[in-house]
């Protein structure tokens, strides 16, 4: 169904936007893989093209209330049907804005992180692939070309984790993100077709709309739970959260795009997509809300003792991805999705002035960086602050207008378990944030020995203007993003016929938000910040809670343990056996068959001529018999 | 015609049927070959039975024919037996085992 008063700008505008990233991506693979150089360029190009459609269609259709969809028949048969093209709506409109402005940003900022690579070129071929097909994910109709999309993510972001492959552990990195992530995708894809099945067809409007009021809540509540299978997978949710730590082999550019806009997002993305269908089920949002916050808290924890700069925002990440899918699952749709939006800005903003630090300094410790000055470096460091700041929720900057929906929404809840849950999470993120900045901005005394050798960084790296620029971008979004608020909010409501469900206040809830990061700020800086701190959190004075968190709530450990005993010992056991006495056994024993068969029938070739003789008058004699008698 | 054709028939079975009996169970290339000999010439019985019973020469004929090729078949197969015992110092078939 085409709305009324769509022109073919708007249709030529989201190709532009979906469909060059792949151009550049197979330009680079078949071409111009020896310049590398010409390929950086070509993929910018095609991503700012890619994002000034997205922006054009954004301003073009800023406060649409019914949605646009191009599509064409894809798949039919019998009672199934399946169709592909393009869906504008507010959502995936804001989301396709973010997607192009993250990977715009990240790859110019590439171009400095990682000048001198090798596999330069193969970077941004694999960046625009990336690119490409989380656009069309972004815009996908039907569940279908959503899933396709979904698993082209998939494969762009193994590829980027395992780019550096020469390294063992990046190539074990890749393999765990892919492997871990397919398992959630399984559920997925048997989602699909259990909707697909009972609805006929897979229209996201369909099955947001009254379509799935004809489905029995059985079967909604099914879908709905293995849907969401595929976003634990894809947002590294509990229980399938630590590929996500281990994703930071990749390029630091990488895991900035993977885990502000792309990758881990586009599990949250589909949450809020099929936002309507989810709602239909409380059975499912429960689940939805259980699963969030085990794992918005199992994820601080860990981040609490992580001295890997990297790590600590990758915990960060599945933290506040939680988060996102708490507020969802409480029924605050704009919550959930404004969470995603800022989130967006400000986590690209921390994992990009990682990088900086982290090619400055060739170390990804935290403390390292301290003691060699990584204060000296003043954009990134301020833009850290900034960015450390909004994921805090601090006042004036993005984190705090969404975090506060957030917790707003869950407060809603009439089990207040769920508020307290998200406060108790506020505490702990405040804390290993700026754990993080205080560690790097005031270093242990004695450890600054080595600041002299590496104070002139800022000379040596050519990249480094051209790597500051996109920080200070998201910086300013990062701030700037929370004061649109309102209008993100009547923007996204405008669908559901712009009632703004009237949310009961909390007058409370701000103060004891903010008294909260207060407290966890003035403990980190009683830790690891005033002069003469011993820096030792608190936790890791617990030898026993320090294991814990540091071995990730041992969750690693339980999949070694399940893999080496029920997958190695029992189900390749079986196999092997299967394999070696009934597959190898069949074919030898069919040798063997044969073997004695001709033993056998060797008897008759003893070289006798006169058996042979005795044969042919035998032989003649049956004959003889069968024609006259 | 005096002796009945099945008379004679049955002669021709008898001869052939002892001429296959030599053929297959002595253990001499000779005997072999005499068996072979005896089983045409019970074949030969056969023929001349039937043109005399049906009047007609080309049986007779087919006889002459068959004299002819046995003594040629003889020839040839003693000439082989000859050089097989020169090779191998037997006139045993169990003995001529180089294919096995």
């Amino acid at each position: 169904m085409i709305a009324v008063g769509s022109t073919d700008t708007t249709l030529l505008a989201a190709i532009a936007a979906t469909k060059l990233p792949f151009v550049a991506f197979a330009v680079i693979l078949l071409l111009t893989r020896r310049r590398p150089r010409l390929s950086a360029g070509l993929s910018l190009t095609a991503i700012a093209v890619s994002l000034a459609s997205a922006g054009f269609l954004l301003v073009k259709h800023w406060g649409i209330a019914r949605p646009i969809e191009y599509a064409a028949l894809w798949l039919a048969g019998g009672d199934v049907s399946v169709r592909v093209g393009i869906l504008i709506d507010p959502l995936s409109l804001i989301m396709l804005a973010v997607v192009a402005a993250i990977c715009l940003l990240v790859q110019v900022y590439s171009l400095g992180y990682m000048a001198g690579d090798p596999g330069f070129s193969r970077y941004y071929a694999f960046m625009s692939l990336f690119a490409w097909a989380m656009t069309n994910l972004t815009l996908a109709p039907t569940l279908l070309q959503l899933y396709i999309f979904w698993e082209l993510v998939g494969l762009a972001s193994y590829l980027l984790i395992g780019f550096w492959y020469e390294k063992f552990s990046a190539s074990e990195a890749g393999k765990k993100a892919f492997v871990m992530t397919r398992c959630g995708d399984v559920a997925f894809f048997l989602g699909l077709l259990l909707i697909l099945v009972h609805l006929g067809n897979l229209d996201i409007r369909e099955l947001n709309g009254a379509a799935a009021g004809r489905l029995s809540p059985t079967v909604v509540t099914a879908g709905a739970l293995l849907i969401f299978g595929g976003i634990i997978g894809k947002s590294a949710q509990f229980p399938l959260l630590t590929w996500l730590p281990d994703a930071m082999e990749g390029p630091t550019p990488v895991s900035a795009l993977l885990h502000s806009a792309t990758m881990v997002a586009a599990g949250v993305y589909l949450f809020a997509r099929l936002f309507p269908f989810f709602s239909l089920s409380p059975t499912a949002l429960g689940v939805c809300l259980a699963v969030g916050t085990v794992s918005m808290l199992i994820a601080s924890t860990m981040a609490m003792v992580s001295r890997d700069i990297k790590q600590v925002w990758a915990y960060s990440t599945i933290s506040q991805l939680g988060l996102m899918i708490m507020g969802l699952a409480a029924g605050n749709y704009v919550a959930g999705v404004f969470h995603l939006t800022t989130h967006a800005a400000f986590k690209a903003l921390l994992f990009l002035c990682s990088g900086v630090f982290i090619h400055a300094f060739h170390s990804n410790d935290m403390v390292v960086i301290g003691r060699q000055g990584g204060r000296r470096l003043r954009v990134p460091m301020a833009c850290l602050v900034i960015a450390a700041a909004a994921l805090s929720g601090i006042p004036p900057f993005s984190g705090y207008f969404s975090k506060e929906r957030i917790l707003g929404a869950l407060a809603d809840l009439p089990n207040p378990l769920w508020v307290a849950a998200g406060l108790l999470g506020a505490f702990l993120t405040t804390y290993y944030t700026f754990r993080l900045i205080f560690i790097i901005l005031f270093p242990a005394p004695g450890g600054e020995d080595t600041a002299q050798s590496h104070g002139s960084e800022h000379g040596h790296h050519g990249g480094y203007a051209v790597m500051a620029w996109p920080l200070v971008i998201l910086a300013a979004v990062s701030v700037a993003l929370g004061f649109g608020e309102k209008a993100v909010a009547q923007f996204l409501l405008n669908p559901f016929g712009s009632v703004t469900p009237a949310a009961a206040h909390h007058a409370w809830l701000p103060y004891a938000a903010l008294g909260l990061s207060a407290a966890a700020m003035l403990l980190a800086w009683f830790e690891f910040g005033r002069r003469g701190a011993g820096q030792i959190g608190f936790v890791e004075r617990v030898a026993p809670l320090h294991a814990l968190f540091g071995e990730r709530w041992y969750i690693d450990r339980a999949y070694r343990w399940l893999l080496d005993q029920v997958v190695y010992r029992l189900f390749s056991r079986l196999c092997a056996r299967n394999d070696q006495k009934i597959i190898d056994g069949a074919v030898d024993g069919l040798g063997r068959v044969i073997a004695a068969g001709g033993g056998r029938m060797s008897i008759l070739h003893t070289g006798m001529v006169q058996y042979r003789l005795i044969v042919v008058f035998v032989s003649i004699a049956l004959m003889a018999i069968y024609f006259f008698i | 015609m005096g002796i009945p054709f099945g008379y004679v028939l049955a002669l021709a079975g008898i001869v052939v049927v002892l001429g296959m009996i030599c053929a297959t169970t002595r253990r001499n290339l000779i005997m072999i070959l005499l068996g072979v000999e005896v089983m045409l010439n019970g074949a030969a019985i056969a023929f001349i039975a039937a043109a005399l019973r049906w009047q007609q020469l080309e049986g007779q004929a087919f006889v002459l024919f068959i004299i002819a090729i046995a003594a040629a078949e003889v020839s040839l197969g003693l000439a082989l037996i000859v050089y097989l015992y020169h090779r191998t110092g037997s006139l045993n078939p169990e003995d001529y085992q180089v294919l096995k």
